[in-house]
């Protein structure tokens, strides 16, 4: 009995599907028969809610090739050479939490009569596999602006609706006497049964009890004609019979990483080949009590208005088990062997939200990553636009590279430059000059500030300085409050202080001065 | 429409012949046969061709049949046959109400001799009232309707079957599987939809009972409920059950899935599939004879195993029926332990047991389920739900009406406290509504970083809310029907329990004020529909809505909100002066809403009562009263009228009614049976 517990825990996340054992080979089999030579190009999207905290998202600096994960992306930087990173895509202006959900996956928020793009992409891949498409999330319905709810539209421009629990959806995929042939089995001797049982009423009843029976019997007969008349057709040499139902999950965290694992599971045994999936209402207000804390995300992702020191500790820490669980996602498509490569090698997955700062609500510089499908990406760059670009752009893109005939989308007509390794306008920065002095314990530096990697330290900054080692600013919540630190995130400033050295680091502790190179100001309020 | 006539001659039986089995207690008294098959009388028809047909034929064609349009989705021309006259029970009965009370034909058209009128009527009462005995239903199995399905899954389970979904303030989801898997139930002929008459059984509802099935015994076998299987199999010492376990796990099942005593021969099959199996193998052997039980009709459908009686005969069920009657009319749940022991000792009928049960069943928690299923459904309530995108509001406005219904249902007091009284529930979402009576709200003190938040209503005494009294005048309810006509018709439809044809498709806009005129509303409104037809109607309809003036669309009372509201001004012109007088088709007059709510409980009483005794008894019978029920209507709205009783009392009275108690088996087994044949045309 422990034993096999324990087996359990190995081989399954916390509550996710459990493998059977001939397939934990995985690594060096496939789903596929080997008579399909081409593997096929899946699409798949996570969607983050409640935008980001941009002092520790943005990437600032760097080059494409040669860039800093920010503190945020440190739970998938192991990654890197699969991911696309993408910077300054959006739309001018604000964006409301409703709203945000369009631009993610129908390109812009104006775009309200349209299909989303994965509905566009799954009526051409999706056409014979079981599942043309899965719509999935975490939580209920937000009456109050519904908008929040959903990223997926069909070719009106309404809302699909999505399916939350991970034990239905395995039993959708996989265990539907439609699809299972020992399901199948099971049900036409059940049938039987019942109708035997109905027979023998039937013997003693009455008129009217008899026409209940008559119509029940009618009912058996053809769901037993039904499952007569199907011609199971596998896709795969995989008996998906051999796969074990999720547990019931006891928290979100293992909801999600079951619900991850079956989509890894999905698409690996191509039972579909499109899965959008929400972590969350785009302005979820849930409470992430198993990481300890208890208030509302949506509440805590107005860091500025909300500001405290415990709760931009708490968004953090939120927003990071976001990241952690993009992570989960593409490791467990790269444990997944498909032909000649991974899973995730085959499918484009796609991360990120439909809003940036999840304070003000601009729509500018948004999350967006593109892992995977190396044979439209060319991944393991940071590709940040010299303009502002449409996200209607990028699905306009990607639209074409899936062979979706359309010469435009959301208003956009152009492709997006630089998914593939092809050319596009860069950012680039104004130079500056990086320095650091010290007399005494005053300490002046010059460089680009930016928040310690470790965001459980999310109060400790560094100014980098070329080809020195960065200066550590660690001061107190007065200071980090009055020099508006935060704000300055990822732009070059000079600070004056006071400080110590420390095993050949620069510390500063005190500030007395702030000037932002470029002339950066931030607004009236504090945080 | 399904009204079935059995006007046959009596027959008196032998008593003694007629009891072949003991599960039967007694055959009543009178010993009545109802015959379906007649002995030969005079066709209906041929009566009605003579002396009726043409009076409509001269008065009515024109509009109800022969016209361009039907009016009031009547058309006579339709009604020549037995069959047909005998179905159209209901319109007959209308018929004779409005040309007795003059507002048909209208006033438009020529008039009806009183002679001719007074045909109509004695025509009616022989042949649908006098002619009519009463009897109770035909017996006829019944489907679990969704609601009763789970809620029956739960008490055999031990334990609900729900969804994973992450709960979030101000999002909504459906928790149940099983009422998110199964298919919406329309409400059937009763209006309720615990008739599921009309609501067969088709292959994806037989689908998805089989997966729900499935997920419930997967459950079932889980190490997490295991206190739930323990239940049925006693103290479970290893990992697996014994085969003397299994065996007591597969009767026990049975007898509580079906309700009823299950004989060794009815499980044999599945125990013999246990026999020698052992561990695993035993388990999913259980399993699939347990899947037998749960897919099988006698789960699926109430009532089938009832023991066979002399068909045609009014018989007293037995008490598992009567245990699954009253359970499903106060719970919509299957009997509980204590009401199965009762019925299994053959002891649950005796009066002072039963009526004792009965007062148990409504001090139960799960007699909410009358406000929740039954009150939502009569008053339709759910449409509340429209009335605010904002969850915690739309909940906070619903729920008003179902603790308000509650307490009616439950506390034992007159049955017109639902049309007024001191009582009401708020919460802070609907404290807004009741000025002065709000500081006896116990103040709700909100979690850091949580915006708006579903919060349970507070019981509070009206002292300065006189307007707010009873279920009429309840914000949400006022809010989900908005304008005189939609607020008239809700209550002369649901209070008074009138029922009216749809509208006209082709009625027009209210017009805007034309230039110089300065009419109110409700000139203009009276003007619009300044039309004989559709006065037929509207003089009832409007001064019951017109009475409810002095609440705007959201329910607000003026006099309160007046000084908040950044009011057009064209709305503040109607808002100054709402004229909430009127007078009623009966002649009752009145100023306000709050005179209205007067004549409501005093010379519209016994209307109101009826009503009331109506609905609950199609709800109890789960089916549509026919025009056998109307004795046992009478007997029960004149006793409550009389003792001014509360819901209890017609829990009781309803429970203890011939149609409650008795059922007849039909018995003709060659012919097909349609529902409107009781009686071969001569």
């Amino acid at each position: 009995m422990s034993w096999h517990i324990d087996r359990r825990t190995f081989l399954r996340g916390a509550a996710g599907p459990l493998l059977p054992l001939p397939f934990l080979n995985l690594m060096n089999g496939s789903a596929q028969a080997a008579a399909q030579t081409r593997p096929p190009l899946r699409f798949m999207t996570l969607f983050k809610p409640n935008g980001v905290h941009p002092p520790s998202w943005n990437i600032n600096g760097g080059s494409e090739f040669d860039f800093r994960m920010s503190p945020l992306m440190q739970p998938f930087a192991k990654h890197k050479e699969d991911l696309l990173m993408l910077d300054n895509m959006g739309d001018f202006g604000f964006s409301s939490h409703a709203n945000s959900t369009r631009r993610f996956l129908a390109g812009h928020h104006q775009n309200t009569k349209s299909a989303s793009v994965d509905q566009l992409i799954a009526d051409k891949i999706g056409g014979d596999t079981a599942i043309r498409s899965l719509e999935l999330t975490t939580e209920g319905l937000f009456p109050n602006q519904i908008g929040c709810s959903y990223i997926s539209y069909d070719k009106n421009g309404d809302p699909i609706p999505r399916e939350s629990d991970p034990q239905l959806v395995f039993d959708r995929l996989f265990r539907h006497p439609m699809r299972d042939p020992n399901k199948r089995a099971e049900m036409t001797s059940l049938l039987d049964r019942v109708a035997d049982d109905a027979k023998s009423l039937h013997r003693k009843a009455g008129v009217d009890d008899r026409q209940t029976l008559d119509q029940y019997l009618s009912v058996v007969r053809e769901t037993e004609k039904r499952l007569q008349n199907i011609r199971a057709t596998e896709r795969s040499g995989f008996d998906v019979g051999t796969l074990e139902r999720p547990l019931a999950p006891a928290n979100l965290n293992e909801q999600v990483e079951s619900m991850i694992d079956l989509i890894a599971l999905a698409l690996w045994t191509d039972s579909t080949r499109c899965v959008t999936y929400m972590l969350g209402n785009s302005n979820s207000r849930m409470v992430f009590d198993f990481l300890g804390i208890h208030e509302q995300h949506h509440y805590l992702s107005h860091f500025f208005r909300n500001f405290s020191r415990q709760n931009l500790d708490a968004l953090l820490k939120i927003s990071l088990w976001h990241m952690e669980k993009f992570d989960y996602l593409l490791t467990r498509m790269k444990s997944l062997t498909d032909h000649n490569g991974s899973l995730l090698d085959h499918t484009v997955v796609l991360y990120g939200s439909g809003m940036g700062h999840s304070d003000n609500h601009t729509a500018t510089r948004i999350p967006i990553v593109l892992a995977g499908g190396k044979d439209v990406l060319k991944t393991g760059r940071y590709v940040r636009y010299a303009q502002n670009q449409q996200v209607g752009r990028l699905h306009l893109t990607l639209l074409k590279h899936f062979g979706v005939d359309v010469n435009s989308f959301a208003g956009s007509s152009d492709t997006l430059g630089g998914l593939d390794g092809s050319d596009y306008e860069p950012y680039r920065e104004r130079s500056f000059e990086s320095w650091v002095r010290k007399r005494g314990d005053k300490i002046e530096v010059q460089g680009r500030l930016r928040l310690s990697d470790d965001l459980d330290e999310a109060k400790v900054f560094f100014v980098d300085v070329d080809e020195r080692t960065s200066v550590r600013v660690e001061v107190s919540f007065r200071d980090f409050h009055d020099f508006n630190l935060a704000y300055h995130c990822g732009t070059p400033v000079t600070l004056v202080g006071t400080g110590t050295e420390k095993g050949g680091q620069l510390l500063m502790t005190k500030l007395t001065e702030l000037h932002s190179l470029f002339g950066k100001k931030p607004g009236t309020q504090k945080g | 429409m399904e009204i079935r006539r059995t006007v046959m001659p009596t027959l008196t039986s032998n008593r003694a012949k007629s009891v072949p089995f003991a599960c039967y207690r007694n055959i009543l008294a009178t010993g009545t046969m109802i015959l379906c098959a007649s002995a030969p009388l005079k066709s209906i028809a041929s009566e009605f061709q003579e002396s009726i047909q043409p009076i409509l034929r001269s008065h009515c064609f024109s509009c109800h049949g022969e016209g361009d349009e039907v009016h009031g989705d009547v058309d006579f021309t339709e009604l020549s046959s037995n069959e047909q006259i005998n179905a159209a029970y209901d319109t007959w009965e209308r018929v004779v109400e409005l040309i007795i009370d003059g507002s048909m034909p209208p006033e438009d058209q020529p008039k009806l001799l009183d002679i001719e009128k007074e045909r109509i009527q004695d025509w009616f009462q022989r042949e649908f009232i006098d002619a009519v005995e009463a009897h109770p239903g035909f017996f006829r199995p019944r489907r679990l309707s969704a609601h009763e399905y789970r809620n029956t899954l739960h008490s055999v389970l031990g334990f609900p079957l729900e969804v994973t979904v992450m709960k979030a303030e101000q999002t909504v989801s459906e928790d149940s599987l099983v009422m998110k898997l199964l298919p919406t139930d329309p409400p059937g002929p009763s209006g309720f939809t615990n008739d599921t008459s009309a609501n067969p059984l088709s292959t994806t509802i037989l689908d998805q009972y089989s997966y729900l099935v499935d997920i419930a015994l997967d459950e079932l076998f889980s190490q997490r409920y295991r206190s739930s299987l323990a239940a049925y199999a006693g103290p479970i010492a290893s990992e697996w059950l014994t085969p003397e376990q299994a065996e007591l796990v597969l009767v026990r099942f049975a007898a509580r899935a079906f309700r009823r005593h299950v004989s060794p021969d009815e499980v044999r099959r599945s125990l013999v599939a246990l026999a020698k199996k052992r561990e695993a193998e035993l388990h999913q052997a259980l399993k699939s004879e347990l899947k037998v039980i749960l897919m099988s009709p006698t789960f699926i459908y109430r009532g089938l195993r009832m023991p066979p009686g002399p068909v045609n005969t009014p018989l007293h069920v037995d008490d598992h029926e009567l245990a699954e009657r009253l359970s499903y009319f106060l719970w919509a749940d299957m009997p509980d332990d204590e009401l199965l022991e009762l019925a299994n000792a053959g002891r649950l009928h005796e009066p002072v047991i039963f009526d004792g049960q009965i007062d148990r069943m409504l001090e139960s928690p799960k007699a909410r389920n009358l406000a929740e299923d039954f009150g939502v459904q009569w008053f339709s309530l759910n449409e509340i739900e429209h009335v605010s995108n904002n969850p915690p509001v739309a909940d906070a406005l619903r729920s008003q009406p179902i603790d308000f219904l509650y307490y009616v249902f439950t506390s034992d007091v007159p049955l017109m406290e639902l049309i007024d009284s001191e009582t009401t529930f708020i919460n802070m979402h609907t404290a807004k509504y009741y000025p002065g009576d709000r500081k006896q709200l116990v103040p709700h003190k909100k979690t850091r970083g949580i915006e708006v938040q579903s919060l349970p209503n507070q019981r509070i005494r009206l002292r300065d809310n006189p307007n707010r009294g009873g279920l009429l005048t309840l914000p949400g309810i006022l809010a989900m029907n908005r304008g005189p006509v939609l607020r008239g018709t809700w209550i002369l439809e649901r209070i008074l329990g009138e029922h009216l044809p749809d509208p006209p498709a082709n009625v027009g806009q209210v017009a805007e004020n034309k230039r110089g005129e300065n009419l109110t509303f409700r000139q203009r409104f009276e003007r619009h529909r300044d039309n004989a037809t559709c006065a037929v109607c509207h003089d009832k309809i409007d001064p019951l809505g017109f009475a409810l003036q002095a609440y705007d669309k959201e329910g607000a009372y003026f006099g309160q909100s007046l000084k908040k509201r950044k009011a057009t001004e064209r709305e503040l012109v109607t808002m100054e002066k709402p004229d909430s007088s009127g007078r009623l088709p009966s002649g009752e007059e009145f100023d306000d809403f709050g005179e209205l709510k007067k004549i409501l409980i005093t010379s519209q009483r016994d209307r109101v009562i009826r009503n009331i005794v109506r609905q609950t008894m199609a709800f109890a019978l789960c089916r549509r009263l026919e025009s056998h029920d109307r004795s046992a209507v009478d007997l029960v709205a004149t006793k409550l009228t009389q003792s001014n009783g509360s819901f209890r009392d017609l829990v009781h009275e309803i429970a203890n009614s011939l149609p409650f108690q008795q059922t007849v088996r039909r018995g003709d087994e060659t012919r097909p049976v349609t529902t409107r044949t009781q009686r071969d045309p001569s």
